[in-house]
């Protein structure tokens, strides 16, 4: 198999970890500081002063939008409802409750978390966007209902006055232009912070789950604890938000923290494009000042929002910033540190532990009528390359997804190491130390090769331990299947036989101890079939234990150590690969048989 | 006694709109699994498709019904060719986040264009009413159950008794088999949107004189048309009519004996608890994910 | 002139290509067989007919007009017509209407000739006549494969695509497919079979093709073919020792 010529790849350098400034770094440093320096300088007129400072607080509380739909692609039409919970507990906190500013801000931004996680929770046990949608405009309109109409705490439609902006020390936040300044620096840190999730394990672990998430549970994720987490973060941007808020106007009523409000974060989400910092900041301060600016929006800027959020979805789903980001790549090179030259991976024989790496014992697994998987025994021994064959539709991929744990059992057990993993969730069985890949090919497309096996390197008990540092254990992976030399490529740009080998890659880059192949062979040419098999020969020389879906006998008999033989969902045949093929009910499981008797 | 019969008749009058509208919703669901964020606008727009018909045209109720409904029928293919059409591929995420836009430039459109306050429209029988025994029934509500009734018959008709209707059940049932057996796929989904947009619209001429003819009339409709299919069991005909008629006494005896400003959350706070714990409705069948 | 004929088809998914040049021909009157393993690209060969694949490459050609640029309406409207893998059964629906719904491709027919053409295909399936009200999910897996190629034959085709028959079925019910297929033939109806299970593909056919990684690997009469160890090589490898 051809690999692209190696590109430069210098040795490890201290401070490896640090964020080196480079030239696209460098130039966003400069264009923020820039308008930092212009926004606090430049007189503008009062209003102009606080719709920017209005577009700030929104663009905070958007980037909780930015975590919840853009990294974890789930949805809220509910944000308003945080944005209002920060808003209204530090209004009524300070001016009702008399208490300090910040004791105030702080309880409602917990206030805030704890419904965000309750709503978390909920989104759990609901299945599908639009059912997620749906409760979130339910949230959204009894929360609307509950400001209007429970007056003794919130005042009712007359709102609340003479909110005081949050005290400095040193420093009077009086004058409307410092107000905004400091709602800018403010929007900078925050933004800054949640850039840098993106680029930390948990916004790895979102986007996973984002894309596909029933293959991120099973490489390892804990994907109910991300969506929770998710939605807890964005309540507590919307918070922090709607905090600010109170201090553009000094006043807030049940008006500004309607369901418009939660579509218009949306919108403003959308409208900059939804995974990107700059682009809701740029949403923000489109939707402000729109209506300001185009007489004619004034009585229909929400007639106008739907129809752009009907156009943006038909024409340009990845938003403004996604279509200027494109004109600005061509010019500007994103950032590639060098990456670190390391040995491929190694695994270490385990210590003495029972011979019988995993056992399934009796297992059924039937779908209402259909037996899928009927009364299988199987033994697979540490070390060994164990084949799993048999004719379409024979139960192999549901025997393989009840051992990860996406089915539990009908009936009979899964016995890991001795210990049963029979009906646990996928991605607890991952940490028990089982990789596996799948028949479709489930990548993050989008992103780098490096950057996918990133994603597994981070879910292993030994990962970081081991070889110092995700990149390295990822750039380890990669050299093992021998694709180091392209970790920066988009992973849909490559051929179809290096997105399996960086899948396998992902597998092995959180040092299982099983792990499991589905059809690793399926599309693959000759030649990636024969690296494959080396591949696989490799891994079983370093004592992992693999089991193999195949159709490929010719894969079959040059790697595997012993076979099992499927047919209508039971075991039909178990030994090497020689000995069942002489089995004339092997070869009838395949061939057919026509009965002779008529 | 007479009090819990009229909370009745008026609870299954609402009902039978959330009804017809959730029948719409339904059936672009089952052939395009698009959730319509809209219909309960579209709803609206049939109600004011009314009124113009009747205050500008001066047509008689029933000519002024049937054109609205006409109206509503090119509005739905319109609504299919240009929403659903280039988004069709392409996920949930983008259909969901379009059908909200529709719902919003609807909404705001109606307001920019007739002004936000609400108008008042006769009905075809004015103010008349009739009893039964003690209970009071307003003609209106009357004629709402009455073209529920016909629709159910119609709708069932149509659906088994006709070839078109059981091509129609094909591709929803299952799209691909119905290509390969030379259905058009495409125009079936057209007349889908078509059909259901026109039962949104019958439901808004039918529900504008009893409540006002307003704007922000086509949320609350939308909500509660999710919610009985929701109730009735996502996806299924039947349980959309039931969870409806449901809905619509839920809401009414809430209004009434507990709160009646929070009167719209209740039917919110019976879908979330449907959702947590029977996800699958009443009538509808709990689908196994499968991997 | 052949009724079918494939000429060097190269076609895939995404990146992936599955057939790499494949030409075959079906003569009017035959039993085609196309066999091979799991993944070799018999499905995929169906789908570039059927014209739900579209090519890259080559050209099919049915009685004389090429069609591999046709949608798929298109092609079943001309009398290709296929019962696809996993049967596709419109669950919610009765037999009676899946059958009539098989006549999509006709154009207009009118109701009694509906009806007769109905009743033909419920004659020649008795299994599904004593069912014909019952809805799609309520029949047994047999049931609905018999259902599938009524359906397929209700459209008159000229040439019929039965893709994988057998799969998931018992033994005995192999059996009854079998003879529908020996009767659809014995009424001139041309077949191209696609089949894993190759012994019973082979006591149909009076040809048959054999796929390995998307090439033709072996072509011939069912005789010879049957007697060919090099077959049983294409399903569990040992033809590269």
């Amino acid at each position: 198999m051809t690999i692209a010529a190696p590109t430069t790849i210098r040795p490890l350098q201290r401070g490896f970890r640090g964020r080196r400034v480079t030239g696209r770094g460098a130039l966003v440093v400069l264009v923020v500081v820039v308008l930092l320096l212009v926004t606090a300088l430049y007189p503008f007129n009062d209003l102009y002063t606080l719709l920017l400072t209005q577009a700030a607080s929104f663009a905070v509380a958007a980037l909780g939008l930015v975590i919840l739909i853009g990294y974890s692609g789930q949805i809220s039409l509910a944000q308003a409802v945080f944005f209002g919970i920060g808003a209204y507990a530090l209004a009524i906190g300070v001016t009702t409750v008399h208490l300090e500013f910040w004791v105030a801000a702080v309880a409602g931004i917990a206030l805030a978390a704890l419904l965000g996680l309750l709503l978390g929770l909920v989104s759990l046990k609901v299945s599908g966007l639009h059912y997620l949608a749906l409760v979130t405009i339910g949230v959204q309109t009894i929360f609307e209902l509950w400001l209007l109409n429970q007056v003794n705490v919130t005042q009712g439609p007359q709102g609340i006055v003479n909110i005081p902006r949050a005290p400095l020390p040193g420093l009077s936040l009086d004058g409307d232009q410092a107000y905004l300044v400091f709602c800018l620096c403010l929007l900078c840190v925050l933004g800054s912070l949640v850039w840098w999730i993106g680029r930390m394990r948990i916004g790895r672990a979102m986007r996973a789950v984002r894309e596909n998430p029933l293959a991120a549970e099973v490489i390892g994720i804990p994907t109910y604890r991300v969506k929770v987490e998710a939605f807890v973060l964005s309540a507590v941007f919307g918070a922090v938000g709607g905090i600010l808020y109170t201090g553009a106007y000094a006043f807030i009523s049940p008006d500004d923290f309607d369901l418009n409000h939660s579509i218009i974060f949306l919108l403003l989400t959308v409208l900059g494009g939804s995974g990107s910092v700059f682009g809701v900041t740029l949403g923000a301060v489109l939707v402000v000042f729109l209506p300001e600016w185009l007489e004619f929006l004034q009585n229909t800027y929400m007639a106008v929002y739907g129809l752009a959020l009907i156009l943006l979805m038909i024409a340009m789903p990845t938003g403004i910033w996604g279509g200027l980001r494109l004109i600005v790549g061509h010019w500007i090179k994103p950032a590639r540190p060098p990456l670190p030259a390391v040995p491929p991976l190694t695994f270490r024989a385990p210590a003495s532990k029972s011979e019988v790496m995993l056992a399934v014992r009796s297992l059924s697994m039937y779908f209402g009528g259909v037996k899928a998987v009927d009364g299988v025994d199987m033994e697979v021994r540490r070390g060994q390359v164990h084949a799993l064959v048999g004719p379409n539709g024979s139960g192999k991929t549901t025997l393989l997804n009840v051992i990860t744990g996406i089915y539990e059992p009908t009936a009979g057990d899964v016995l890991l190491d001795d210990r049963s993993i029979t009906g646990l969730r996928p991605h607890v069985i991952a940490s028990r130390g089982v990789s596996r890949t799948f028949q479709l090919i489930r990548l993050l497309r989008s992103e780098s090769v490096l950057e996918n096996v990133m994603v597994g390197a981070q879910v292993g008990r030994w990962a970081e331990q081991a070889h110092g540092g995700l990149t390295a254990q990822a750039m380890a992976a990669l050299e093992l299947v021998g694709l180091s030399s392209i970790a920066y490529e988009d992973a849909k740009n490559l051929p179809y036989g290096h997105q399996r080998l960086v899948e396998i890659a992902r597998a092995l880059a959180s040092m299982p101890s099983l792990l499991l192949l589905d059809e690793p062979a399926a599309g693959l040419n000759d030649a990636e079939k024969q690296h494959l098999v080396e591949l696989i020969a490799r891994l079983r020389s370093e004592s992992l234990t693999v089991v193999l879906i195949e159709h490929d006998m010719e894969i079959v008999r040059s790697v595997s150590d012993a076979v099992t033989v499927l047919n209508f969902g039971k075991a039909i045949a178990e030994g090497t690969c020689e000995s069942i093929l002489r089995e004339r009910a092997v070869q009838e499981a395949y061939m057919g048989v026509v009965d002779v008797v008529a | 006694m007479s009090e819990v019969g009229q909370l009745l008749v008026a609870g299954i009058a609402i009902g039978s709109v959330y009804a017809l509208v959730a029948l719409g919703f339904v059936l672009i669901y089952r052939a395009t699994n698009v959730v319509n964020f809209a219909q309960g606008d579209l709803a609206m727009l049939g109600a004011y498709a009314l009124l113009v018909t009747l205050t500008v045209f001066h047509l008689p109720f029933w000519l002024a019904g049937l054109v609205s409904l006409g109206v509503m029928a090119v509005v739905g293919i319109l609504f299919g060719l240009g929403l659903y059409y280039p988004l069709r591929n392409r996920g949930f995420m983008p259909i969901i986040v379009a059908t909200i836009g529709a719902s919003v430039l609807f909404e705001n459109g109606i307001v920019a264009g007739f002004g936000a306050s609400p108008h008042v429209v006769t009905g075809m029988f004015g103010t008349g009413s009739f009893h039964i025994g003690s209970v009071f029934v307003n003609d209106q509500y009357a004629l709402l159950v009455g073209i529920l009734v016909v629709v159910t018959a119609f709708q069932f008709w149509f659906f088994e008794g006709t070839l078109l209707g059981k091509k129609m059940q094909a591709v929803s049932q299952d799209k691909q088999m119905a290509l390969l057996l030379g259905i058009p796929v495409g125009l079936m989904i057209v007349i889908t949107f078509s059909y259901s947009t026109a039962l949104a619209g019958l439901a808004g001429v039918l529900v504008s004189p009893v409540l006002f003819v307003s704007a922000g009339l086509g949320s609350g409709i939308t909500m509660n048309a999710f919610a009985a299919t929701v109730i009735g069991g996502f996806g299924d005909v039947t349980g959309a009519i039931v969870g409806g008629l449901v809905l619509g006494l839920v809401d009414t005896f809430g209004g009434a004996y507990i709160s009646f400003t929070y009167e719209q959350g209740f039917g919110m706070a019976v879908v979330i608890l449907f959702l947590l714990f029977r996800p699958q409705g009443l009538f509808g069948e709990r689908v196994a994910e499968k991997a | 002139m052949s009724l079918l004929e494939l000429r060097n088809v190269s076609a895939g998914y995404g990146q992936v290509e599955v057939l790499h040049g494949v030409s075959l021909t079906v003569e009017p009157g035959e039993v085609v067989a196309l066999l091979g393993a799991n993944g070799a690209g018999k499905t995929t060969t169906l789908r570039t007919i059927s014209g739900t694949l579209k090519l890259r490459s080559g050209e099919v050609w049915f009685d004389g007009v090429r069609i591999d640029e046709l949608s798929p309406r298109q092609v079943v409207c001309r009398g290709l017509v296929q019962v696809p893998e996993a049967r596709h059964i419109f669950p919610g629906l009765t037999v009676r209407d899946n059958l009539l719904l098989g006549m999509s491709n006709r154009g207009r027919v009118s109701r009694s000739q509906a009806a007769a053409d109905v009743d033909e295909q419920l004659r020649l399936f008795p299994v599904l006549r004593d069912r014909a009200d019952a809805l799609g999910w309520a029949l047994s897996g047999g049931q609905q494969q018999m259902l599938a190629i009524a359906r397929g034959l209700i459209a008159k085709p000229r040439l019929l695509l039965i893709d994988e028959a057998s799969l998931g079925l018992a033994p005995v019910t192999v059996k009854q497919v079998l003879e529908i297929v020996r009767e659809i033939r014995r009424r001139g109806t041309t077949v191209l079979l696609v089949e894993q299970n190759a012994a019973v593909a082979l006591s149909l056919a009076d040809r048959g093709y054999v796929l390995e990684t998307g090439e033709l690997a072996l072509e011939g009469t069912a005789g010879q073919l049957s007697a060919d160890v090099r077959v049983s090589h294409a399903y569990l490898g040992g033809s590269k020792a």
